[in-house]
């Protein structure tokens, strides 16, 4: 079975996933915050599905840069969550959706300061002591800086240093963000902790304005990403590679398509030098 | 807190914008690319509100549901992480603001309830079938049910027909909805308050039904015991046949 590339689980095409022969993801990811505590259809749905896939898992809510204190009734049932689908991967957003106590349900960006570096590390490090274990930070795409006062790879690299965290690497949000604030992506990417990659996203855009993309995961992936792709995975480990593709649903057989090429470019970087990538199920 | 106030203050700048859209001063922001941040988050909030009230959304003036839920966007910290239970701080939102006097829908607080318990059984966590066995006997035994139910009132039969059709049909109405354990699906049954009575009794497990009938000939002021019986036992039985009713508790 294909280990190495996976989708996201969405309810969109979830019987595609169970019984369909189109699309065949070595993994599939999903976000806790829909998935848990719940039951009926959707619970017998994600029991058939854990049966046959390895899940890893990528949050919404945790919302690591909110000021306020974090959420532990949250994340204890995102613990639960973990171990009654022995989840070994669990990443969220370098971002917060949360503040002043109100969700907003979407990732906004924490200003690149200091005491924001020191704050969202020490509480990355509370959810690490208290899952037991290191999560994953994702650096995200951003539309407009906020009282920055240090560059995104310096902000993204002394966060995951501090908390001592792993990285999903992002590699659509490195372009869309050197799009949107005219920076170099290789040398974006050179800056990061690479020896700390433990998971790899990529994504479609959007282009709403000629000096905007849109992180819209609603596109197929463009040459300029898969050429990012390549570049990135000489300098990385082989970890596991996911397609992400909420919104604008093409025909399964295009999806697949994506993931095959993805997996052809990991395979000419990472399988030649004999590397190994596992996804535990 | 390691965060100094200033940091915090164009955190909660930013978020205070993308909940109500009015201006703000952000520190080396570009602010013609907030208004992307406020549509985005902005969307997630309507989508989930439209995907949980497809009802509420259709009848309901357009305009007037933009800025009901506008308002509450702005006005409402939402508290749940999980994004599908939101909508129901929405319901409990309109409730305390009193739109269905201000946007004159007398059926809202109901309809949205309804729709929400919908979610909200089709949606809750499992919960284990209490030991029963199958017995024709019912009469000294107390009767088990699927737990997996609510049993409401409406003043409006806005689970009947479209929603403006109801204004003028104020009453009581009770409904039982239960999830199918098999399919998942949510199913509801009308219910007179007498079976309302019946119902609520057996759900609570305390007594066997024969006592619940007498609570019901005392209570209701009835005098015919077997036409109670029957009538009681005739519904029952439709229940177990669509498999509310399960049987009669082991013990």
């Amino acid at each position: 079975m294909n280990i190495k590339t996976g989708i996201g689980f969405r309810k969109d095409f979830a019987e595609e996933f169970l019984t369909g022969s189109v699309l065949k993801p070595g993994f599939v990811e999903l976000a806790p915050e829909n998935w848990m505590k719940i039951g009926g259809y959707w619970k017998k749905k994600l029991n058939q599905l854990a049966k046959m896939y390895p899940i890893t898992s990528h949050g919404l809510s945790l919302s690591v840069g909110s000021p306020e204190t974090l959420d532990m009734e949250f994340l204890k049932n995102v613990k639960q969550f973990l171990k009654e689908y022995n989840i070994e991967i669990y990443s969220e957003h370098l971002s917060f959706s949360k503040c002043d106590n109100a969700h907003l349900y979407d990732l906004l960006p924490i200003p690149f300061r200091e005491d924001a570096v020191k704050h969202v590390a020490e509480r990355i490090k509370q959810v690490q002591d208290f899952l037991g274990r290191r999560i994953a930070i994702e650096n995200v795409s951003y539309y407009t800086p906020v009282a920055a006062e240090m560059d995104e790879a310096t902000f993204v690299s002394n966060v995951i240093e501090e908390a001592d965290c792993n990285l999903l690497l992002d590699v659509n949000n490195v372009y869309v963000n050197s799009f949107n604030h005219n920076y170099d992506a290789k040398s974006f990417i050179e800056k990061l902790p690479l020896n700390r990659v433990a998971y790899i996203h990529m994504a479609g855009h959007t282009k709403v304005a000629p000096d905007l993309i849109i992180d819209t995961h609603g596109e197929a992936i463009i040459d300029p990403v898969y050429e990012l792709f390549e570049w990135t995975l000489d300098k990385v480990k082989p970890v596991p590679v996911l397609l992400e593709r909420d919104f604008n649903i093409p025909e399964l057989a295009e999806m697949q398509f994506e993931l095959n090429n993805l997996e052809a470019i990991m395979t000419r970087k990472w399988e030649t030098e004999n590397k190994s990538i596992v996804v535990s199920k | 807190m390691l965060l100094k106030t200033e940091t915090y203050k164009q955190q909660s700048s930013i978020a205070q914008y993308c909940r109500d859209g009015k201006e703000v001063a952000i520190l080396n922001a570009k602010p013609e690319r907030l208004p992307h941040y406020r549509r985005l988050v902005f969307n997630v909030v309507k989508d989930a509100l439209e995907t949980t009230y497809p009802i509420s959304h259709k009848y309901i003036d357009s305009e007037v549901w933009k800025e009901i839920v506008f308002n509450f966007f702005s006005e409402h910290k939402c508290k749940d992480p999980q994004v599908w239970r939101m909508p129901f701080e929405f319901y409990e939102f309109c409730k305390t603001k009193n739109y269905d006097e201000k946007y004159d829908l007398p059926f809202l607080n109901n309809l949205l309830y309804f729709e929400w318990v919908e979610v909200e059984l089709y949606m809750m966590e499992d919960i284990s079938l209490p030991q029963f066995l199958y017995s024709d006997n019912w009469l000294q035994k107390r009767i088990a049910v699927n737990p997996e139910h609510k049993i409401i009132k409406l003043e409006y039969p806005v689970h009947m027909e479209k929603p403006f059709d109801t204004v003028n049909k104020k009453g009581d109405y009770f409904l039982l909805l239960y999830r199918e354990k098999e399919t998942g699906r949510i199913q509801f049954t009308n219910l007179s308050i007498l079976f309302t009575f019946l119902l609520e009794n057996i759900v609570s497990a305390e007594k066997t039904l024969e006592e619940i009938f007498n609570d019901i000939l005392y209570i209701f002021g009835i005098n015919h015991l077997e036409m109670l019986q029957n009538e009681s036992f005739k519904f029952l039985n439709d229940l177990k046949t669509r498999g509310f009713v399960l049987g009669v508790y082991k013990k």
